[in-house]
Parts: structure tokens; C-alpha cells; sequence
């Protein structure tokens, strides 16, 4: 293919990638609507010494870090079981926790009103059965973000740890537990350090996911639980503060672009060791 | 040998059945309460009855919002097809500096949280240069699309063997004939995957697309959100339900086209 042939086909694409995206997303970074890029700064440094704008950082955070560990833990062993069965259930199965990628996030999360709203499944299941006197606060706390958070995200651990879990031989697991080695430690010493590099390719996607959703947090925190995105959602759109609400959106890129260049750093690491 | 999908470890047992017990059981409580004839969203359903249906597909906001999100998927898919699949071809088949880079460059749009690209477009695009919400929906989404569309069809060319096109121009076939008659066929594949993935992810944003609504031009997902929070009722269960329903219908396609699990298989690395 000639040079100049080459460049007519990536041209219109170039095109709409720079007006869609990249020349909104950086004039935005650096010159919102009447705002200097100081004051964005200003405000940067003013979030990151206020109590409530780093509880709310913080918050974030922690929601990340606690929905990343059990999609992993949750994760991995629906992969290594449905990886290394025969059974045609398995394909059913896979297939099961694969839907729920296609279905709207905003479906998924209703579920969580009907399961932990005042009226809601969990509270009539306490109370009817005599377990606590009145139903508890469940919606609007961080147990419901992470509850909603962990549905949204475990089938995209499951899929990226199954095919880390496809890819590792099972003549080696086999081989393990024909030298005597017990079920639970070929799992230890072979299946988990060989699926690593798709581990940490799952936890950084979950990650990132966490610390940027909307729907979850806004639908099961409500106001109490502000995260990064319902903060940026209020400032861009409620207060219309444009440089608070840049400043935020400085932070919660800087968050995930920081998670994922230690994941591919952990991912090159782990590769040549 | 035949394993069945014996849990064989109890501990690995539970948390699986823990995890699709989370994945799944509350999309099922959502389908039971929209099914209620009471008129509060909560289990069990007061009453079995389809009226909340009738009122789903009745209210106008709704259904305006179905429209509207059916016609920006549609057209952003295409969009980004048409732009994205030569860029692919110009990546793989092309001689070009710094392809690594470029290709880089044409994924960027999933590195950058969804929400910081909507606050961008809605300040550069539509209060900056008065563009009209729809015009920026279409452009953000088609954005959105382009990774898919050049990783996903990538994923196809690079199984294609490109000494096929050589030789049917090697046979007197025009450039244009022979990406029709050759490399099309063989981008089949990853075109269904990549409009398919690329439908879904337009038709369900909320997070780019949250502050692009206008009253004219609202899209499915984000009416539905503002409703939960005016009232709660089992309405917004049975628009979730029909919602659903035409998400299986979707898998089943998708299934019997490529098969279910290969299309996921492209996005991630």
C-alpha cells in the first residue's frame, strides 16, 4: 500500500478522533469556559487539602481498592472452575456471566433498590424472621455501592481471568498433582502464579471502572456517599463550577492513568522475571 | 473422563455461587416486581398483573427516548465502522512509522473516564462552539466506538492472509475489487462483533452521555435514571424488563452470528 493511500484511510478517522475527543478533552483540562488553567490549579491544590474533598477522594479510593479484591477473589475461581470443566454446563454458565455485559448498567442497578430499599428484600427478610427489630439502612451506604459495584464488574474479572486460566496447560496442573501435590495446592503454586498477568490486567479494568462508574453511585449512595463522578456530575452541572469540576476531572484521570501504568509496569515485570 | 461441574473445592465452591448470586439475583427481583399489580417497587409483588407494562410503553418520555437512542447507537456504530475499519487497514497493511502509537492513539478514547470525555464535549463542543446535543452525542459516541471498531476488525485482518489480496491483484483485480471480493468477506467476523459491541455500548452509556442531554433529544438510559429519582414506582421495572428482554434478544443473535464468548474476546488486552 502506497504512503499516500495509507494516509486517505486514516485521515476521516484522525478527523473525528480529534474533534470528538482529544482536542475537547485537553482544551477542557486546560482553559474551561472562562476559567484560566491557574485557577483550575488553585482549585486543585484547594481539593487537596479540604477534608471533604479528600474524604470524598479517599472514598473513592477505598471503594476501588475493596470492589477490585472481591471481583478478583469472587472472579478467579468462577474462571478456573468454568476453564478447566468438561461439562456442557459450563458453556451455559459462561455464557451466564457473560450477559450481564450487554445489559444496560442502569437495569443492573435498579435490582439493588428492590433488594435493599426501605421496603426492600434483605430488610422484610431481617425483621420477619425475627432478627432485628427494625429493617436497617442499607440503600444509601457504601455497602450498597459496593454491592452494586461488584455486579457491574465480576463478569469482566471473570472473562479476562478465563481466558488467563485458558491459556495455562493443564498437563501442569495434572503433572502437580501426579507428584502428590493436593488439589488446593497445584491451585497455589500453579494456576495462580501463571494466570498473574491476566489477574492484574483484571483487577486494573475493575479498578478503573470502579473509581469512574456514575450510575452505581448515584442510584445506591445517593448524596451521603458522594463519589469522584456524582462530585463531578454536581459541579459541572448543579453548581456549574467549571473549575472545580476540571480539577476533578484532573484527579480521577490522574487516578486511573496512575493504576494503569503500575499495572503494566507490575504486567512487563512479571513478564521478564 | 468425564468431570461434571463438580465444586470441587468448597471454598472455591461458595465463592462462585457467591458471585453469581451477586451478578445475577438482582436482575431477577427487578423482572418479579414489575410483574406487581400494588404500586410500590418491592418484593413480593402485590398481585400478578402486565399494567405497569401498558404504562411503560404508554409514557411518552420513555418511548421518545427509545427512539432517540436506537437512531444515535445506529448511526454512531455505522460512523464508526465506516471511519474505523480503514484506519485498521491502514495499521495492519499499511508501511507507517510509529504503528504501535497509532494504534494507541485510536484506543485512547477507553482510557479516559467516560465522564471527563462528556464534561468536554458538553464545554468545548456544545457551550464553546454551540454545536447542537444531538450533532455532540454523535460525535462523543462515534469517538467512543472508533477502539472497538479498529481492535475488533484488527483482531479479524490479522488472521487474514494478506497474500490472498496480493494475489487476486496479482490476477488483474482493481484495489477496490479486491477488498471487496477478498478481505471483506474475511473482516465478516470482526464487523459483526465490533457493530455489535458497538451497539450496546451506545444504546447503554450513561456516563458520556449524562450531560449531553437537552430536552429535544434525551437517550433511554439517562431518562430512566432521572425518573427513579422523581418517583419509585414499578413503571421503570417494567421498562427495565422490556429492556432486558431485548438484551437476550441481542445475545441470541450475537450467539448464533459469531458466538457469544468471541466477541468479548477482542476488547480487553
Amino acid at each position: 500500500m502506497r504512503a499516500r493511500s495509507t494516509l486517505l484511510l486514516l485521515l476521516p478517522g484522525l478527523a473525528f478522533l480529534l474533534v470528538g475527543f482529544l482536542l475537547p478533552a485537553v482544551a477542557m483540562l486546560f482553559a474551561p469556559p472562562g476559567v484560566t488553567f491557574a485557577q483550575v490549579i488553585e482549585r486543585m491544590g484547594a481539593m487537596l487539602t479540604d477534608p471533604y474533598d479528600l474524604g470524598i477522594i479517599w472514598r473513592t479510593v477505598r471503594i476501588g481498592l475493596i470492589v477490585t479484591a472481591l471481583c478478583v477473589v469472587l472472579g478467579f475461581p468462577i474462571a478456573s472452575l468454568l476453564a478447566r470443566s468438561q461439562s456442557r454446563w459450563a458453556g451455559v454458565l459462561l455464557a451466564l456471566a457473560i450477559f450481564p455485559l450487554l445489559l444496560s448498567n442502569v437495569v443492573r442497578t435498579f435490582g439493588w433498590l428492590v433488594v435493599l430499599g426501605s421496603n426492600g428484600v434483605i430488610g422484610q427478610l431481617l425483621t420477619g424472621l425475627g432478627i432485628v427489630e427494625k429493617a436497617p439502612q442499607l440503600l444509601y451506604t457504601e455497602l450498597a455501592i459496593v454491592l452494586g459495584l461488584v455486579q457491574l464488574f465480576l463478569p469482566l474479572a471473570v472473562i479476562t481471568c478465563y481466558s488467563a486460566v485458558a491459556q495455562v496447560d493443564p498437563g501442569l496442573d495434572e503433572a502437580a498433582r501426579g507428584l502428590g501435590a493436593s488439589r488446593t495446592r497445584s491451585f497455589w503454586t500453579i494456576l495462580v502464579p501463571l494466570s498473574l498477568p491476566g489477574i492484574v490486567v483484571a483487577a486494573t479494568l475493575v479498578f478503573a471502572g470502579s473509581v469512574t462508574a456514575y450510575t452505581t453511585p448515584y442510584l445506591l449512595g445517593g448524596s451521603s456517599q458522594r463519589m469522584l463522578s456524582t462530585q463531578l456530575f454536581s459541579y459541572a452541572s448543579v453548581t456549574v463550577d467549571w473549575a472545580a469540576a476540571s480539577a476533578t476531572a484532573i484527579v480521577m484521570t490522574v487516578l486511573v492513568f496512575l493504576v494503569s501504568g503500575i499495572s503494566a509496569l507490575v504486567g512487563r515485570k512479571g513478564a521478564t522475571s | 473422563m468425564s468431570r461434571g461441574l463438580k465444586l470441587r473445592h468448597p471454598v472455591a465452591g461458595t465463592l462462585a455461587v457467591a458471585g453469581y448470586v451477586i451478578m445475577i439475583v438482582p436482575i431477577l427481583f427487578v423482572v418479579a416486581t414489575a410483574f406487581t399489580a400494588g404500586s410500590t417497587l418491592r418484593f413480593p409483588p402485590e398481585g400478578l398483573s402486565l399494567k405497569w407494562f401498558g404504562e411503560a410503553l404508554a409514557y411518552s418520555p420513555f418511548m421518545e427516548a427509545v427512539v432517540s437512542s436506537l437512531e444515535l447507537a445506529v448511526l454512531a456504530t455505522a460512523l464508526a465502522l465506516v471511519l474505523g475499519v480503514p484506519v485498521t487497514l491502514a495499521i495492519h497493511r499499511g508501511r507507517l512509522p510509529g504503528k504501535g502509537l497509532l494504534e494507541g492513539l485510536f484506543l485512547s478514547p477507553l482510557v479516559v473516564p467516560e465522564l471527563v470525555v462528556g464534561l468536554a464535549l458538553y464545554q468545548q463542543l456544545m457551550i464553546g462552539l454551540h454545536l447542537d446535543n444531538f450533532t455532540t452525542l454523535l460525535l462523543g459516541h462515534t469517538a467512543l466506538l472508533l477502539p472497538y471498531a479498529v481492535r475488533v476488525t484488527g483482531a479479524s485482518l490479522a488472521l487474514a492472509d494478506p497474500a490472498l489480496e496480493e494475489a487476486a491483484r496479482g490476477l488483474g483485480a482493481s484495489p477496490l475489487r479486491a477488498f471487496v471480493t477478498v478481505t471483506l468477506p474475511m473482516l465478516r467476523p470482526g464487523l459483526i462483533s465490533a457493530g455489535l459491541l458497538g451497539f450496546v455500548t451506545s444504546f447503554n452509556n450513561v456516563p458520556l452521555s449524562l450531560l449531553l442531554q437537552t430536552r429535544d433529544f434525551r437517550t433511554l438510559p439517562v431518562t430512566m435514571l432521572d425518573y427513579v429519582q422523581q418517583s419509585y414506582d414499578p413503571m421503570v421495572a417494567a421498562a427495565s424488563t422490556l429492556v432486558l428482554a431485548a438484551t437476550v434478544v441481542v445475545a441470541v443473535v450475537a450467539e448464533r452470528t459469531v458466538g457469544f464468548a468471541k466477541i468479548f474476546g477482542g476488547i480487553n488486552r
